[in-house]
């Protein structure tokens, strides 16, 4: 299940109308509020039958209003109907949490972070890019696995899945992040793991050239581990048997891989070589960069320590279509 | 614009400086202010965290003055605040990558497009803390009622006095516990004041909030009615030239002591 989030946009509760008069009549109440210009609105409709005529027109008096229907929220099948045939993104609101919803007659209107269900591409705003983990993890780990038997471990790259671009913007971030996960709003597994950072011109010249196959290159070994403030570079591959404490840099012209926890900076590919990776057994580096492209830990997981562990989801991040992807290495029982 | 360079010294480690720099440089910024915070703890650098911008940094200090990139680059923009701005220390470098003249170069810069520089010096009276003051126009000591600290203290102001650049040497007394002042285990605000002869700027009363803000990268003035940051905020305006009178630290006491306190009060009057 991915979640996303709706910028400069909020709900209107219209589940307790009982006929379309009144839904509309409420709706335009809320719609009269000069703040509501600009915004992007998700309609909670409850399980009102709309036909498609009435959905036409309730988005042209949201647009005429200035502001744009994001998506609704309908249990109605007819509605769910008209919505497809007009093209109106439908998803499932999970405003369980009250401030995050407003009824039709509350019309002190404010700028709220939406949860929503399922992913609305059209939402996305591209200011900020990022990546995020998709793997459906541990819901069919749910028996303990017996240790007598045996067990046989296997990762395998089949079940690993592409992230998507997402959502993380940078407004929400700063004002409403803190917020939202006080109240619950974002759980920790569901918001992305990195946010690219905009470095300017920070790509190194001549990338091409330098992506040659990082198996061609040299590699340095090293059996220790990484305190911070201690730097370990070198012109090919590095695997470090331990873990890499935050403050701790890694930085090589090609493959970093870590037996441990990453939790410093790493810096593959550091000349410009795009094929480069970073592996961790637990991939929690405070910056991720891979060639020209730097990616930071998003704010909710910014943990200052090392968090030691003895449960590793292996990830591998890796450079896709001029972003950085982040591979979960699962396992299959 | 010419803005102010404040250097935040202390002469011993651990006794509050990166804490007043982050929180000051916090409560300069809520009032307006444009705030660049310098961290010059090379090699041990913690500000950054402080303010949660630990993820952020990319270039540092040392990238700036060795001219990898350009110094608005360097500059990291605080995760609430657009008016406060991070100038991290490299954390894979020692003291000796930068010198004094070249710290002073850099103040001199950043004082003429902000309001405020603040600038937090390492622990000791070596190299760093000799870079670290050398752009600054003014200071603040952060000590602590504790006689090392104090001695620390002294120490720094000695080093201070005869730098003409800094006009002003002001007092910043941190973790102060008023519970125990009153059994006499603890030395009082007026002590200090008495043995250092600067004038304050500041009582900061012991708080385990600073504990959480520290882990979470949020400085204390951020919360409204932590006492702390309460008095970190009249720090800020004492700095902006405002007179305010030092809080009153007595302990909030239970509530059988407030209806006692109620009655003696009365009979008092009666």
């Amino acid at each position: 299940m991915k979640k996303g989030f709706v910028e400069n946009g909020f709900i209107i509760d219209l589940s307790n109308t009982k006929n379309t008069t009144q839904l509309v009549f409420e709706l335009s109440s809320v719609m009269e509020h000069p703040e509501v210009k600009g915004k992007k609105v998700c309609l909670k409709l409850g399980n009102q039958d709309l036909k498609q005529s009435q959905l036409l027109s309730i988005k042209a008096l949201i647009e005429s209003m200035d502001a744009e229907m994001a998506f609704i929220d309908t249990t109605s099948e007819q509605t769910e109907a008209s919505a497809v045939s007009l093209g109106v993104i439908i998803s499932k609101l999970d405003n369980d949490i009250e401030v995050a919803s407003y009824t039709a007659s509350d019309c002190e209107i404010q700028e709220e972070a939406v949860e929503v269900k399922e992913e609305t591409p059209e939402l996305i705003n591209d200011e900020e890019k990022s990546v995020e983990v998709h793997a459906e993890l541990d819901n069919e780990i749910q028996e303990p696995i017996s240790t007598l038997e045996g067990i046989e471990d296997t990762y395998t790259e089949e079940t690993t899945q592409e992230i998507s671009e997402v959502i993380p913007i940078e407004h929400f971030e700063t004002e409403f992040e803190m917020l939202a996960v006080n109240e619950g709003l974002i759980s920790n597994e569901d918001i992305s793991k990195y946010i690219i950072l905009d470095t300017g011109d920070v790509l190194p010249e001549g990338i091409e050239e330098n992506s040659v196959d990082t198996k061609t290159l040299p590699t340095l070994y090293l059996s220790q581990t990484l305190r911070s403030g201690q730097t370990v570079n070198y012109e090919g591959n590095i695997l470090i048997i331990g873990d890499a404490h935050p403050g701790s840099e890694i930085i090589a012209d090609g493959d970093i891989t870590v037996w441990g926890i990453l939790g410093g900076i790493a810096h593959a590919g550091a000349k410009g070589n795009i094929t480069s990776k970073v592996r961790a057994l637990k991939l929690n580096a405070i910056q991720l960069r891979i060639a020209g492209l730097y990616a930071r830990r998003n704010d909710t997981l910014n943990v200052p320590y090392v968090q030691k562990t003895n449960e590793f989801t292996p990830e591998e991040a890796q450079i896709e279509d001029g972003k950085i992807v982040i591979y979960k290495k699962l396992r299959r029982d | 614009m010419t803005g102010r360079v404040i250097v935040i010294t202390s002469g011993k480690g651990g006794v509050g400086k990166t804490t007043t720099s982050a929180n000051i440089g916090t409560a300069l910024a809520k009032e307006g202010y444009k705030v660049v915070l310098i961290d010059t703890d090379l090699g041990l650098r913690n500000l950054d965290l402080l303010l949660g911008l630990e993820n952020r940094i990319v270039y540092t200090i040392v990238d700036v003055i060795e001219e990898r990139c350009k110094l608005k680059q360097a500059l990291v923009k605080d995760k609430k605040n657009p008016n406060l701005q991070l100038l991290a220390a490299a954390q894979t470098r020692d003291k000796s990558a930068v010198s004094a003249e070249q710290l002073k170069e850099i103040c001199d810069t950043l004082k003429e497009q902000n309001d405020f520089v603040l600038v937090d010096c390492p622990a000791g009276i070596e190299q760093g803390f000799q870079n670290a003051v050398a752009g600054a126009s003014e200071a603040i000591v952060v000590t602590t009622p504790e006689m090392s600290a104090i001695r620390d203290a002294d120490r720094i102001i000695g080093l201070l006095g005869p730098k003409e650049e800094i006009t002003s040497v002001k007092l910043l007394l941190n973790r102060v516990r008023p519970s125990l002042i009153k059994t006499n285990e603890m030395m009082s605000v007026d002590d200090v004041a008495e043995i250092l002869e600067i004038p304050l700027v500041g009582i900061i009363p012991e708080d385990t909030g600073i504990i959480t803000s520290t882990n979470k990268g949020d400085p204390i003035v951020n919360s409204e009615d932590a006492l702390a940051g309460k008095a970190y905020r009249n720090v800020a305006q004492r700095i902006l030239g405002e007179e305010v009178p030092f809080l009153d630290l007595d302990e909030p006491k239970g509530f059988v002591e407030k209806i006692k306190n109620v009655f003696a009060k009365l009979k008092a009057k009666v």
